[in-house]
């Protein structure tokens, strides 16, 4: 080595220096290296903080105690409400996000007293467990179809399987085992939903998205693997699955849920697929002869900008001139289609009314401004999911919707199962307004009443509460006929405010026109209440806006269930009173008012107001307005909604069967060979 | 000179590379931007390791996923000792022991189950659940609680998540 003659410092790493030119200019290189390193770590100015910060304080109590927890900790920079991350606008996104904590402060315990009395009695639900979305509901063979996605491990979502159970009558359900398992790589992340189309010559068709080995959203065809057989127990999936796969630019994430499919005037079969790009919803349409290959049609047959990702939907024909159901392949004048999608982003099922132009594929609605995803909702509670389907026995359409719960997960662990079906409801055109559907439950749902009570013209003054005696009151069919004095509808002052139900304080928002209505599940004291009620408010024209809720405010002492309002306004024609029908089956309320024009279905689970403890009332909170009700209430009986028996001694004795619903797929298959001489034998006799 | 010439604007380059860059700072900071706790958010995902690899904002959520469920089992733990030191609130204790189970067993296999399968909104659910957990904890002690600090914390965590996951619907 030559003797350097360049000065240096020495190097912080301890390098030994290199005396000669050449290395000099490296030691250079790396001395300005470390510099901008050092500089570009200290610009980065993002603090790194200890990552266990649970630890014990002493904190302010008498903060906790005022504001509930609003303000849970006083030392946060962050804000600390509890609110949900969503817009103001959408109340309910999902059902355990949008909690309105009153200032009762003590967190109840869910004993399983309360917890077993949160069972229905004529509602659809599986023994335990998980359910969600219905799936391939379907008229067969004498024999009413339900399937639905159902968890067969937990009550939470997870491991995705389709439920499956027989009805003939649309109330009394039998439970049969598991339709289809996720067993293949094509469905292995999820058997997800799926819709039914009986052909031309009878035979069933099922496509159902299968979430694959790599969580890609396919659609697979199945179908029964024995279509002589009316409880359809077995199924095959078609051996070339899946039959079709995201379009090219679509997200492997944003293709699900294929509907049944109609028959175009050329013979072939149409389905539509709901999707989204970028932010605007869409469904495809695919042609096909055969249920194996598809052809995408050019374009969608309808997209709406910022509504997100399309779920479940579902297209269909209604009649102009009658209240009768139309097969979903009919067409022609007096006809008139409907759009509805289950919107990702809000958790509502939305629909709108259109024409359906079948030559170049499209539908346009009749009113673009409540179009698909911005306009009428089926229901304004908890209702998600849906699905309708031709009943070709009676020949009606006929809805079905999930309804999730909305208490906290606790109480679902605690009680082994989470979610219903809603009540069957017809679907028809509402023929006097023109620009909605009416629902109604299923005429089968008046065969479970039993004895009932009947209360004619009862006036309630403003401010006025009236117990009404109708016997036990946690199974009830209602149906209540309310006026107002026309001096009083006429003399209202107008109102600069637009009302909400959801924005509302509730029935205890005294307005001279309402609130008036019923409240059910509550107990003696009103401590635990749920009001369903009409809101009528006069508008800046003079004109009458009626709003029909349901206030959940009040309706529990516990405090880790939803306690939002729901409800929408309703359209009361000339003439007409208010109308309402509730249905009350344990922790579900299903209120129908003016016909069916507006819907709500609310999830209640009171701790005091239950079994013998609770009541109904009537009640009237205007201030500037007498009311006069008349309306009669059923008890309703149960729908003992059971496995399907396979003895004659079980089926007839009518009492519940000792085995239990067939969980596995091994002990389903095991148990089918055994018993399929059994369901033979059996099912003769039953029919 | 002609060397330092032209290695000098390598070396500049070098120097204005940000090192955040390593520790995938643009993705964290812009979805942490878009929740309600942006420092908690960013202070919780930097803690994790593997934040530092993160491609996309589900694996963001399913990180917070685990967070989740770490804290609340730490939270169990600490409710255990609780219970020895402060006899006279067993009762909310318990309860609190059984919110925090219930995230555990309950919320977060659905949240992982729903953004790996691919089905996020269930993940909203549950993370949104988790929160509620915490906060029904809370309120039975009546004002009197001892961890106050640490269902915040399981909520705002809780509520970062779901605002994620939101992002992917």
């Amino acid at each position: 080595m030559a003797d350097s003659n360049v000065s240096y410092n020495p190097l912080p790493d301890g390098e030994r220096p290199r005396p000669t030119r050449r290395r000099s200019i490296v030691l250079v290189l790396s001395g300005l290296l470390v510099v901008g390193f050092l500089v570009a770590l200290l610009s980065d100015n993002g603090s790194i903080a200890p990552a266990n910060v649970i630890d014990n304080d002493n904190n302010n109590v008498n903060d906790n105690a005022k504001n509930g927890l609003n303000d849970v900790s006083s030392s946060s920079k962050e804000p600390e409400r509890l609110r949900p991350f969503t817009s103001a606008s959408s109340a309910g996104v999902s059902e355990k996000s949008n909690r309105r904590f009153g200032s009762r402060t003590a967190s109840y315990p869910w004993t399983n007293n309360m917890l077993s009395w949160q069972r229905t009695a004529f509602h659809f639900q599986p023994q335990k467990n998980w359910m969600n979305d219905p799936n391939g509901p379907v008229f067969y063979k004498g024999w009413y179809h339900l399937f639905y996605q159902y968890n067969p491990n937990g009550a939470i979502w997870g491991d995705i399987v389709w439920g499956h159970a027989v009805s003939k009558d649309l109330i009394h359900w039998y439970h049969l085992p598991l339709a289809m398992v996720a067993d293949q790589w094509y469905d292995i992340m999820g058997v997800w939903t799926g819709s039914a189309t009986i052909l031309s010559d009878g035979k069933l068709m099922m496509l159902y998205t299968g979430s694959t080995n790599e969580s890609v959203q396919v659609q697979n065809l199945a179908y029964p693997a024995d279509p002589s057989d009316p409880l359809l127990i077995k199924w095959v999936k078609y051996p070339g699955n899946p039959v079709l796969v995201p379009p090219p630019g679509i997200g492997a994430k944003d293709f699900r849920d294929p509907t049944t499919a109609w028959l175009t005037s050329e013979g072939k079969w149409r389905i539509a697929i709901g999707s989204r790009i970028n932010r605007t919803g869409i469904t495809f349409v695919y042609d096909t002869k055969d249920f194996i290959n598809y052809e995408l049609l050019r374009g969608v047959l309808h997209g709406v900008p910022n509504t997100g990702m399309w779920e479940c939907v579902d297209f269909y024909p209604v009649s102009t001139t009658g209240e009768h159901g139309l097969d979903t392949s009919h067409n022609g004048p007096g006809v008139k289609h409907v759009v509805k999608a289950s919107m990702d982003d809000d958790r509502h099922d939305y629909y709108a009314i259109g024409t359906y132009h079948e030559k170049n594929v499209t539908w346009v609605p009749d009113n673009p401004e409540i179009d698909v995803g911005i306009g009428i909702r089926y229901d304004y509670g908890l209702f998600y999911a849906s699905k309708t389907f031709y009943d070709q026995n009676k020949k009606r359409r006929v809805l079905w919707g999930w309804i999730g719960e909305s208490d906290s997960e606790i109480a679902d662990v605690k009680k082994g199962w989470a979610s219903l079906q809603g009540i069957p409801r017809t679907v028809a055109l509402d023929t006097k307004t023109g620009s909605n559907l009416l629902q109604w439950p299923v005429e089968e749902v008046d065969s479970l009443r039993l004895t009932s009570k009947e209360f004619e013209k009862i006036e309630l003054k403003p401010g006025s509460v009236m117990p009404l005696d109708v016997g036990s009151a946690t199974q009830l069919d209602i149906v209540a006929e309310f006026e107002l004095d026309k001096a009083a509808l006429e003399k209202t002052a107008e109102s600069n405010v637009e009302f909400s139900c959801s924005s509302s304080e509730g029935s205890a928002e005294r307005g001279a026109l309402g609130p008036f209505g019923l409240l059910v599940l509550a107990d003696d004291s009103l401590s635990e209440q749920t009001p369903v009620y009409f809101y009528i408010a006069k508008g800046k024209d003079g004109s009458l806006k009626t709003y029909f809720c349901t206030d959940q405010s009040r309706s529990s002492e516990a405090n880790d269930v939803n306690k939002s309002k729901y409800g929408s306004f309703v359209p009361v024609l000339e003439g007409e009173k208010f109308s309402m029908r509730v249905l009350v089956d344990h922790s579900i309320v299903e209120g129908f008012a003016q016909g069916g024009r507006t819907t709500i279905t609310s999830r209640v689970y009171p701790t005091k107001a239950i079994y013998g403890a609770a009541r109904v009332f009537l009640f009237n909170n205007a201030t500037g307005a007498s009311v006069t009700s008349s309306l009669k209430a059923w008890q309703m009986n149960s729908a003992f909604i059971r496995p399907y028996p396979d003895d004659d001694d079980e089926r007839h004795s009518g009492t519940e069967p000792t085995h239990e619903v067939r969980g596995s797929k091994t002990k389903y298959l095991g148990n089918l060979l055994t018993s399929s001489l059994l369901f033979l034998n059996a099912r003769n006799n039953f029919l | 000179m002609k060397a330092i010439l032209f290695v000098f604007p390598f070396v500049l380059a070098v120097a204005y590379f940000p090192i955040s860059q390593c520790q995938n700072l643009p993705l964290i900071e812009q979805t942490c931007k878009q929740t309600p706790y942006y420092g908690l958010c960013v202070t919780s995902l930097k803690s994790d390791p593997r934040s530092k690899t993160a491609g996309d904002v589900q694996a963001i959520a399913l990180i917070m996923v685990d967070i989740i469920k770490a804290k609340a089992g730490g939270s169990l733990q600490h409710i255990e000792k609780l219970k020895q030191k402060y006899p006279a609130l067993r009762v909310p204790l318990s309860a609190c022991k059984d919110r925090f189970n219930a995230i555990i067993i309950g919320d977060v296999p659905q949240a992982v189950e729903a953004l790996t399968k691919g089905d996020p909104k269930f993940a909203v659910d549950a993370a949104n659940d988790a929160a509620l957990e915490a906060d029904s904890c809370e309120r039975g002690f009546s004002g009197k609680s001892p961890i106050t600090q640490m269902n915040k914390l399981n909520h705002d965590i809780s509520i970062i998540t779901a605002s994620v996951v939101k992002m992917m619907l």
